[in-house]
């Protein structure tokens, strides 16, 4: 009922918000504010968590740094914007947020009818199934007649019911409205199977005290596409959003990194050259200047190095990347940004 | 001198004459007196309250034991991340260095840390502002009481957000300086004999008269604020935006404007509800019906995300003050309800008693009706005060970072990732202690003035 009704708030919102919006480009508004407002969640780890020191750090606050960095010369010209999901999209709509990072999933109805432009794809993520290493399963497909300890009223709760039905099997839902009261139901044995967004479980599980006796498995039972997302309406910040990212994916994929990224510059690589804008003029048609990637990959690094640095192998949240969706397409995953040129 | 001889002679009197000497009294009965005594009445007096006794035992016992065990003997206190916590105990034990190093988070949110001491200063300010109400010789209390909760704000404000200043913002902070500087000096000069300060001051310049004194009086409230001006523009803090506010600072921000301002708007809207012109009477009720049959989830959501939409682009409300205003809007319709119980208590031989004295609607009001409806409804506003601190926590949907959604946040720093019961009862123990201390200063409050007997 909740949703019904902040979804069409939020159509509405869009619906009145187009006009002003178009009428300041946000490019504009950004620089005029000397910052840029950047919507994030509730903190989580690994995408956007708050440290002790009150700091912000993860994949998703990496993307809102990147596009100050491309637009400001500091990635630290960012106002961090910490909205409940159920807001999320009023608040980008009415002009509040200039952007939006936060675990999003692109969906049709999403782009179409509530007024947003996704920018693009900056994790690959999916729902999986997590399961006590000694209760012996090796698929999803052996989970018949299991208890299933799911999060109540999100979409997660559909997608498990969806993979019963279509495998003509049944499930037992132990649900609750907060996460940590799931987790200690599934750690003191009340239900056999654990669902979650896969990175949402490589985190959760990363909390249990013997991690080693849980295993995720391998099966994927939905998509979840998660990307930044700008409002419906101005195109050219849509640009500048999605090319940013393209160009982090892009720099990882030419090896340029944050330490070598002046080297680079001398680079005969015409595909490189391009990218830090000592060919062509890319940048500036967008409203910046010429070496707007330069300024990112300084800030921020290269997509890999964002990955490792947030939820690569040495971090607590730890989603193993290699042969996952999220490795480069060289690589054997389907991260593949479009040529610059 | 001359008591004295009058007992000693009332002694040697009684010595004179046999009188009747009552036996000193007998100790009571051995099984009547003492510990086994006091065990037997109150707790076994009969089998079934005997087991209950013992049931009540083993329950009070169990949770204390598991509690003790969990946060002292099996906690952890020395680690630098959840995982160290865990391979030491597992889940038995706390891990409280996650809460420790958290804690100025908690407290202070995401407010630099190079500035906390302008947090710590605006809290000693108020502390000595309030100071003078608790010295026994001070007569202007209501009058400093008033200065505090109306130009604390003025100054506090500067002192928390800083930034540059225009002139009317230099004018008002001066004047939150003059009333600190002034409520400071009364308070001296009140408790060491010298009367009111401004008296004090006029009959240093030489005045005589009352009449003088009064114009002298006013001139030297202008040189204190001359004085507060000087200092104010020599006076620059860097500018904090109130995004990075948070943790119990940002509770106690919203809170306090929530419950200072609650109480005088419930008291005019609670008059205007009973007021006898329709006009009034009816906007008064249309305001109090409308922000009392809405959530407060609700209020805070239409200002904080319908309100950017009705206003022209570029204009930005501050959210912080968006969601005081929702905060402080809906107290007030509530506080409204609970005056309007109160004064609906009054007998209407007081209203009578007052016309017949001659007083008028404002004096009637103010010096017969209100003083004895708000001694009766202080337990009601009490509790809309402790509901308020407690409310406070849904600003976090509104993306404002109070104390509650600081705490959830311990549980997403990849540090201590999953952390969530500790810091839970870290803030339980926090809640409890400011609720506890506001319950108590009312029982108090309501002691003195004998609100409960005098009826």
């Amino acid at each position: 009922m909740l949703k019904t009704i902040l979804s069409f708030v939020a159509m509405t919102a869009a619906a009145a918000a187009t006009a002003p919006a178009q009428a300041q480009a946000t490019l504009n508004q950004v620089k005029a504010r000397g910052s840029l407002n950047c919507q994030v969640g509730t903190p989580t780890a690994g995408f956007y968590a708050l440290a002790a020191d009150g700091t912000w750090s993860g994949m998703d606050v990496d993307m809102c740094r990147a596009v100050a960095a491309a637009v400001f010369n500091d990635p630290k010209k960012v106002q961090f914007q910490s909205v409940t999901s159920a807001v999320r999209f009023t608040s980008l709509a009415n002009g509040e947020s200039d952007m939006l990072s936060r675990t999003t999933t692109w969906t049709a109805v999403r782009d179409t009818q509530l007024g947003l432009e996704f920018a693009g794809i900056n994790f690959y993520d999916g729902q999986g199934l997590m399961v006590p290493k000694a209760a012996n399963i090796k698929s999803a497909k052996e989970l018949n007649n299991a208890t299933v300890c799911v999060l109540t009223g999100t979409t997660t709760e559909l997608n498990i019911a969806d993979f019963y039905r279509a495998n003509n099997m049944t499930f037992k839902a132990v649900t609750a409205e907060n996460e940590n009261v799931l987790i200690t139901t599934y750690l003191g044995g009340g239900c056999d199977v654990y669902t979650n967004d896969k990175s949402g479980l490589a985190a959760i599980r990363s909390a249990f005290p013997k991690p080693d006796e849980h295993m995720i498995l391998p099966e994927t039972i939905s998509k979840e596409p998660l990307g930044p997302v700008v409002r419906h309406g101005d195109q050219n910040w849509g640009d500048i959003v999605r090319w940013t990212l393209n160009g982090l994916i892009e720099a990882e994929e030419g090896g340029v990194t944050s330490a070598n990224v002046d080297e680079m510059l001398k680079s005969t690589n015409p595909a490189i050259k391009r990218l830090l804008g000592v060919e062509g003029n890319i940048g500036e048609g967008m409203g910046l200047t010429k070496d707007f990637m330069v300024r990112v990959i300084k800030g921020v690094g290269n997509y890999g190095e964002i990955y490792e640095r947030n939820v690569g192998a040495k971090t607590p949240v730890n989603i193993p990347r290699d042969g996952s969706l999220n490795a480069l397409w060289t690589k054997g995953g389907i991260l593949y940004a479009p040529p610059f040129r | 001198m001359a008591k004295e001889q009058k007992t000693s002679g009332a002694a040697a009197g009684a010595a004179a004459f046999k009188t009747f000497t009552p036996m000193a009294a007998r100790p009571a009965p051995k099984d009547l007196t003492g510990v086994t005594a006091w065990l037997r009445t109150n707790l076994f007096s009969s089998v079934p309250s005997a087991l209950l006794t013992f049931l009540g035992l083993w329950i009070a016992w169990s949770v204390l034991s598991a509690l003790v065990s969990w946060g002292w003997v099996n906690a952890v206190f020395q680690a630098s991340s959840r995982r160290e916590c865990l391979d030491k105990v597992g889940l038995s034990g706390a891990c409280w260095p996650g809460v420790v190093v958290w804690i100025p988070n908690l407290i202070y949110g995401l407010y630099p840390k190079d500035q906390v001491w302008r947090i710590n200063w605006g809290a000693l300010l108020l502390i000595v502002w309030l100071l003078p109400l608790w010295l026994p010789r001070v007569q202007s209390k209501i009058i400093i009481g008033f200065s505090t909760v109306l130009l604390f704000p003025l100054l506090a404000s500067y002192l928390f957000l800083g930034g540059p200043k225009g002139w009317i913002w230099t004018a008002l902070i001066a004047v939150g300086l003059t009333g600190f500087l002034w409520s400071l000096l009364t308070a001296a000069s009140e408790s060491l004999g010298g009367g009111p300060f401004l008296r004090l001051a006029a009959r240093l310049m030489g005045a005589k008269t009352a009449e003088e004194e009064a114009q002298r009086g006013r001139l030297a409230l202008l040189g204190l604020f001359a004085i507060a001006v000087l200092l104010v523009t020599q006076w620059n803090l860097d500018f904090v935006p109130t995004r990075v506010w948070g943790g119990l600072f940002l509770t106690l921000v919203i809170s306090g404007f929530a419950i200072t301002f609650s109480l005088p708007a419930g008291i005019i809207l609670a008059l205007g509800r009973r007021s006898k012109m329709p006009v009034i009477s009816l906007l008064c009720t249309t305001f109090i019906e409308l922000f009392r049959s809405v959530p407060l989830i609700t209020i805070l959501f239409m200002f904080n995300t319908m309100l950017p939409l009705f206003l022209p682009a570029g204009v930005e409300v501050n959210q912080l003050l968006r969601a005081i205003v929702a905060v402080c809007l809906f107290a007030s319709a509530y506080m409204a309800e609970i005056v309007r119980g109160g004064l609906q208590a009054i007998p209407r031989g007081q209203y009578e008693a007052a016309s017949a004295m001659g007083l008028g609607y404002w004096q009637s009001t103010s010096l017969i009706i209100m003083p004895q409806a708000l001694k009766i409804m202080i337990p009601n506003i009490v509790g809309i005060f402790i509901g308020l601190l407690k409310d406070t926590t849904l600003v976090s949907i509104v993306g404002l970072f109070d104390l509650l959604s600081m705490a959830r946040a311990i549980a997403r720093d990849p540090g201590w990732i999953g952390l969530f019961l500790e810091p839970m009862f870290f803030i339980t123990v926090v809640y409890f202690i400011f609720c506890f201390a506001m319950s108590q200063y009312s029982m108090s409050l309501e002691k003195r003035l004998g609100a409960g007997e005098r009826r």
